[in-house]
């Protein structure tokens, strides 16, 4: 166990039990040098999660305090969450992309509207791979998975000049950005600029999954073939969309409407 | 005390504000909505918080989250938003983080009639969400003085049984206006027999016992302290497993943490019951106060019945049918709902009967007629409906 994961992580839960190769231990490891970065300890971070593999392989890895939604739901959670936590703490979501995009979207859009201090990580292994293997919004069109064993014929939220992350900036988040985790210096970068935003961030983190999605779809397992194919296929990333500090923070905002109601009340009293 | 003409809306606004309540999240659904509007204006008097959330899921999912980081929280609906409770239901259920719900029935089923009263989430209420593997505390209010009591119960039972608890009232109740009084210090709380439980935090690690004990404080989030809290199947210190002892410790703390403290939650009133009459009339809601008259006018018509009215539905009462009698439950449904259960838990001997109606209640003197038909020999039909045939 190397040393970062040694000080945040419970050790009963790392290297814990995604498949050998997945990428979301790189994941787990480029958020860790996140925190270790900006300084963070394991008492200042609250981490949510999902399901999916990103969200059951990642639950309570954490050793500080960790906690799990139900599918597509944790947006809600975390927002009433987010009422009761001291301001200073950091609360990070690790979700996929079905969570994320499909399931909990319209959750993750009023978060999003609410501009709830949370950074949710998406971790998207393009698809349903905890069930085996089906096509989501983000699998490439024409892919050939379990559910589309003739190749994907719907436009994804990545293809035809569409983008999901257009949906979450206009619902409008605070600070949206993309990557593969293969970027790992990028990565880490932008989600030290994430997890200190006070307000609604959004990292999408393209991550590979040769078990499923390689052997289905790229006719290999081999971690190098979908490792190749995830580089060249995934080059434009970085931030898109920057508003941190345009828009009031929820809980910032609904303290001084409280606070505001009270002074009215006080003064008519 | 504050002596106020009100709705049960209203009681159920100012119980939960006297409880500790801080958070609501709703969204917005007649006959529950007043609910809603009271909470938007009291809460943010008293420093607490209101949102309207994108769906009833989202809005007890809020709640949820605010009760997991310490704040005791409310959400109130009738039907087609209580069945989208079935997700955040069962989280908060299996994470055993405190939440009240509030259900002012209408009629079903689905959209049905929006300003009517109806009874038809009794079991609904029960099993609220999927799996199985649990028990739940549900609680039924007849009066707008009742709505306020039953309330603040709800969340002194859900902090000590670390469960949500269920306010099953109906239309008539929250919507009707009668004499309230609402307690003005703890000492006039505690006057009326009620108890606030202050949200206390597990001081961690070991939040799931495997054991049925109550008064474990809930884990809080939020402290530092590394606490673990999922609706995965949790090791005793919160860790998702797929083991199946581990499962087992859990199934049986959830059901049995409830069912084995029974004689705690139990609630009834009984009318006429002390001369064991023939005839019970079964109900719960705003159908007992029908029940309560003809219990009367039956009497003085030389019948011999009486009434029960069920305030604590779940665990269900089964104690309170192992004397021989005919049994009549009294529901605002067709299909018939109380009466299952009645029958499963009477004794041999008895018999179970059922006069359902929706969106109205039956009048006194057919609830007599009912009787005397029974008493008679007869069997209740209804604009040629066999209504017996459940």
């Amino acid at each position: 166990m190397d040393a970062l994961a040694e000080r945040y992580l419970r050790p009963e839960k790392w290297p814990g039990t995604a498949c050998p190769g997945c990428g979301l231990r790189l994941l787990t490891r480029e958020i860790l040098e996140t925190f270790d970065a900006l300084g963070l300890g394991v008492n200042d971070v609250v981490w949510g999660t999902a399901i999916g593999c990103t969200g059951r392989q990642t639950y309570a890895a954490w050793k500080g305090d960790a906690f799990a939604g139900t599918h597509g739901r944790v947006y809600a959670l975390a927002t009433g969450l987010r009422l009761a936590l001291p301001p200073e703490k950091r609360l990070i979501l690790t979700v996929g992309d079905g969570d994320a995009f499909t399931i909990g979207l319209p959750h993750l859009l009023a978060a999003a509207r609410r501009n709830v201090d949370m950074t949710v990580i998406v971790g998207d292994n393009l698809g349903y791979q905890s069930t085996g293997g089906q096509f989501g919004v983000t699998t490439p069109l024409g892919a050939r998975t379990d559910s589309s064993p003739y190749g994907a014929w719907e436009p994804s939220w990545a293809e035809e000049g569409l983008d999901v992350l257009g949906l979450v900036r206009e619902a409008g988040a605070a600070f949206l950005a993309r990557h593969t985790i293969y970027d790992r210096e990028a990565v880490v970068e932008t989600l030290k600029t994430a997890v200190a935003t006070r307000g609604f961030s959004l990292v999408h983190l393209y991550y590979p999954c040769h078990v499923h999605y390689g052997a289905q779809a790229l006719g290999s397992d081999e971690l190098g073939v979908i490792a190749r194919w995830m580089r060249e296929r995934y080059r434009a990333t970085g931030v898109v969309h920057d508003a941190r500090g345009a828009r009031p923070e929820f809980t910032e905002r609904l303290r001084r409407f409280v606070a505001d109601v009270q002074g009215r009340k006080a003064r008519a009293g | 005390m504050r002596r106020t003409f009100d709705t049960g809306n209203a009681a159920i606004t100012e119980a939960a504000i006297a409880a500790g309540c801080r958070v609501f999240a709703g969204y917005p659904i007649t006959p529950a909505t007043e609910i809603a509007e009271n909470m938007s204006r009291r809460l943010p008097q008293v420093g607490g918080y209101y949102l309207q959330a994108e769906d009833e899921c989202a809005a007890l999912h809020v709640c949820n989250g605010a009760s997991l980081g310490g704040l005791k929280a409310m959400t109130a609906t009738s039907g087609p938003g209580f069945i989208l409770f079935a997700d955040p239901f069962g989280w908060a259920l299996s994470s055993e983080i405190p939440v009240v719900i509030v259900n002012a029935q209408r009629v079903g089923p689905v959209s049905g009639i929006t300003g009517a009263p109806g009874q038809g989430e009794f079991y609904l209420s029960r099993y609220l969400t999927h799996g199985g593997n649990f028990e739940t505390i549900v609680l039924a209010p007849s009066s707008v003085q009742e709505a306020f009591r039953l309330t603040v119960r709800a969340f002194a039972l859900s902090e000590r049984f670390r469960t949500p608890v269920i306010v099953l009232a109906d239309q008539m109740v929250t919507d009707g206006w009668e004499a309230l009084e609402v307690p003005e210090t703890p000492e006039e709380l505690a006057g009326m027999g009620l108890e606030v439980v202050p949200r206390r935090a597990h001081p961690g690690p070991d939040f799931y016992p495997a054991s049925d004990a109550i008064d474990v404080p809930p884990v809080v989030l939020g402290r530092g302290i590394g606490g673990a809290c999922s609706d995965w199947t949790p090791t005793e210190r919160g860790l998702d497993t797929e083991q199946v002892e581990a499962q087992h410790k859990h199934a049986h703390r959830l059901i049995h943490k409830i069912r084995s403290h029974r004689a705690l939650l139990a609630e009834h009133e009984a009318f006429a019951l002390d001369d064991d009459p023939e005839l019970v009339l079964v109900s719960y809601g705003t159908p007992s106060r029908v029940v309560k008259s003809a219990v009367a006018a039956a009497r003085e018509r030389g019948l011999s019945v009486g009434g029960l009215r069920l305030v604590t539905l779940w665990p269900f009462p089964d104690e309170l049918f192992r004397r021989r009698a005919r049994y009549l439950t009294v529901e605002l449904n067709w299909d018939g709902q109380l009466v299952r259960e009645v029958e499963r838990a009477a004794g041999a001997g008895s018999s179970v009967h059922f006069l359902g109606r929706c969106g109205e209640l039956p009048a006194v003197t057919e609830l007599v007629d009912a009787a005397a038909t029974l008493l008679g020999g007869g069997s209740l039909r209804r604009r040629g409906w066999n209504l017996e045939a459940w």
